[in-house]
């Protein structure tokens, strides 16, 4: 691999994982808090709020776990390596 | 003065509480039942509330497993075994970053309140073991992680239904 592909590869790679972090920390941070807030009001309804921010959570995380697949293919697995 | 009460209110103290399956053991649960004969204390309301957290994690781990051997069976007749095989590592990945993600948000609000990033180490690990043993299969094994989703969404469409039979 020559030493342009490697250093885009390692640029890409942190901008990957940089940049698809920011959306899925500030949605999880607001989730979290709603649901926090929630559970503080309504004890009674625990189970649901965990539930339902259980499932929110999954889905919010695969964004961030794309971002770090890419750059972990970038890194050790890639396919612009001649 | 403070008020004489059937059973002890719900307060933080009472929930000594870290984790969500391991703190709401059955046995806890069914102890909790048997000292208290009053069936409306707060205390049972909240075990019962536990217990459904629980219950959903399970529901969601058998439709899991039930995608991830159709997946795999599907995979060994019309692929291959090596493709099989990484599509069973990575669905053995997503079980157990879908249980730390699970114990995370369980323990949002008592012992944390901040969703940790240790699930994150579990599909990093599997791309780096993807990628160093040559017999393994990259796409694979990132379908096989991702079959945690489907099983997510089949359990939210199902939800609606049991909640009408509960009723």
């Amino acid at each position: 691999m020559d030493s342009i592909t490697t250093a885009a590869s390692v640029i890409a790679a942190g901008l990957a994982v940089g940049l698809g972090a920011i959306g899925p920390g500030i949605g999880q941070g607001s989730a979290a808090q709603g649901a926090v807030e929630g559970i503080a009001r309504q004890p009674e309804a625990e189970g649901k709020i965990r539930g339902t921010l259980l499932l929110s959570f999954a889905f919010m995380e695969s964004l961030t776990i794309y971002g770090l697949v890419v750059a972990l293919v970038l890194l050790f697995a890639n396919p612009f390596a001649g | 003065m403070e008020p004489l009460l059937a059973s002890s209110p719900v307060t933080p103290a009472n929930h000594s509480r870290k984790g969500d399956s391991v703190l709401c053991a059955s046995n806890e649960a069914s102890e909790r039942l048997k000292l208290s004969g009053d069936l409306e204390s707060p205390e049972i309301s909240s075990v019962d509330q536990c217990s459904e957290y629980v219950s959903l994690q399970l529901r969601i781990f058998r439709i899991n497993l039930a995608i991830t051997a159709f997946a795999v069976l599907a995979s060994i007749l019309f692929v291959d075994i090596n493709a099989a095989i990484s599509l069973l590592l990575g669905a053995c990945s997503g079980i157990i970053y879908f249980r730390l993600l699970a114990k995370s948000i369980g323990s949002i609000g008592k012992s944390s309140s901040s969703v940790g990033k240790v699930q994150l180490i579990i599909p990093a690990a599997l791309v780096l073991v993807v990628a160093k043993v040559p017999e393994l299969h990259l796409l694979p094994a990132l379908v096989g992680f991702l079959l945690y989703k489907p099983s997510l969404i089949i359990q939210f469409l199902l939800e609606p239904s049991a909640q009408k039979k509960s009723a």
